[in-house]
């Protein structure tokens, strides 16, 4: 068969502005899963039973179910709850609430490698309850669990193509309809791979610099 | 709410629950057996070929998943090989595997300690026989629980097959849904089975590495 790279550049423009609806979208789900992962954190280790018990349970069915069925029951399903959405409204939302419950066990698990001298510390100190998780608890807890949240993202980038499935024309969607309609399926898929590739490393050094930044390694 | 329909199809749904844990069971195998051997090849230590394993774990982890399914079962066809749905799938998710699994073992291999190698060099093993009698049985036991997470996720991303039209439970939850009406009752009851079939396994990966690594607790 023939290659016909030549006709590619044609379809640069439409790419680029799949990748960046792709962004938008990565960006608008962390964005959302930063906020129910912390509530969700809050609520597995609270005090009272039926919180955690929630708490719990959402996490467990989210992580143990498909996030294309998540963006299913939000695209499909909530319309017959008189809740009606675009598709990249419900997509960007469920994939919000996909990462939220991911975070929630990252921001858990980060909470629990605080080591227990740091927080007797802050107590001897006399520190109170929101003194400590402001200053003490939560800085350490954040720089514990960087890296997982670092992973979670690139996973959040890569899921968002699952929006094509309710045809959002982010960088798959896209990539989809120029080739159903112009056949060039090898050229441009080759294409939009490189475009993910390129996407993830920038997001990953970007992560890494923010890193840096915001949990310089501290000297011993 | 209304899931008198959802029982009236229960033969339906339950037929391809049977289909996703068969595409699951095969995906699992394949993708083991073919991260296991590019995990075996990285550790020969030859410089091109590793160069060549690691783009190949690198592309289709940094790649969406149903990018790769796209490409196989649209660009396949283009080369002359025909793959069915089932098939596109399979390799698909295989791959995709593959480079998750390799990653694992990896890792698994590198956390055993340098002496255990050396030791074995002492005493006169050979590669072979280091790699398969000292290092694999205890880099496996590492990696089981990190293996069974990435096995979970394979039954959670057999869901993506529905894109290419392979009649899987999501697939066949969103013709019932086209055809009846009723979207929550539906993708709720299949989201349960995925559920009833994932919880297990993630539970047991949970206990099993909280077994393996005392210390964490």
């Amino acid at each position: 068969m023939a290659f016909h790279w030549a006709a590619i550049p044609r379809f640069i423009p439409q790419l680029l502005a799949g990748a960046q609806l792709t962004l938008l979208i990565t960006l608008v789900a962390m964005l959302i899963g930063i906020v129910i992962g912390v509530a969700m954190a809050a609520g597995r280790v609270s005090r009272f039973r039926l919180l955690r018990m929630l708490a719990g349970l959402y996490v467990e069915f989210v992580r143990n179910t498909p996030a294309l069925l998540q963006i299913f029951i939000l695209f499909f399903g909530m319309p017959s709850l008189g809740l009606r959405m675009s598709a990249t409204t419900a997509g960007s939302i469920a994939l919000g609430l996909n990462a939220g419950a991911y975070l929630a066990e990252i921001f858990r698990a980060g909470l629990a490698g605080v080591p227990p001298g740091s927080r007797e510390a802050a107590v001897a100190l006399a520190f109170n309850r929101l003194q400590t998780l402001v200053y003490i608890t939560a800085p350490l807890a954040m720089r514990a669990a960087w890296p997982a949240f670092c992973n979670l993202f690139i996973s959040i980038l890569l899921a968002s193509s699952l929006l094509s499935a309710i045809s959002v024309y982010e960088l798959t969607g896209i990539t989809n309809d120029i080739s159903t309609k112009t056949f060039l399926t090898f050229e441009v898929y080759s294409v939009a791979a490189l475009f993910y590739v390129v996407l993830n490393v920038g997001v990953s050094l970007l992560l890494a610099l923010a890193g840096r930044l915001l949990f310089p390694p501290q000297s011993r | 709410m209304n899931f008198s329909l959802v029982w009236e199809a229960r033969w339906l749904i339950l037929d391809s629950f049977v289909v996703t844990l068969y595409l699951s069971a095969s995906a699992v195998v394949g993708g083991t057996v073919v991260g296991m051997i590019v995990a075996l090849l990285r550790q020969f230590g030859l410089r091109p070929l590793n160069l060549l394993l690691r783009a190949y774990v690198e592309l289709f982890r940094g790649t969406p998943l149903l990018m790769q399914l796209f490409f196989i079962y649209f660009g396949l066809p283009l080369v002359n090989v025909s793959v069915d749905r089932f098939w596109a799938a399979f390799i698909a998710l295989t791959c995709f595997t593959s480079a998750y699994v390799a990653e694992v073992f990896r890792s698994g291999i590198e956390a055993i300690p340098r002496g255990q190698s050396e030791a074995a060099t002492a005493l006169g093993m050979g590669f072979f026989h280091r790699f398969f009698w000292i290092i694999a049985p205890q880099a496996l036991r590492v990696s089981l629980p990190p293996l069974i997470g990435v096995y979970v996720s394979v039954i959670k991303d057999t869901s993506l097959a529905t894109v290419v039209g392979y009649n899987e439970l999501t697939r066949r939850a969103m013709e019932l849904m086209l055809r009846f009406g009723h979207p929550l009752e539906f993708f709720i009851t299949v989201a349960l089975l995925y559920f009833a079939i994932c919880y297990p396994i993630s539970k047991l990966s949970e206990r099993l590495e909280r077994k393996l690594t005392p210390s964490a607790r």
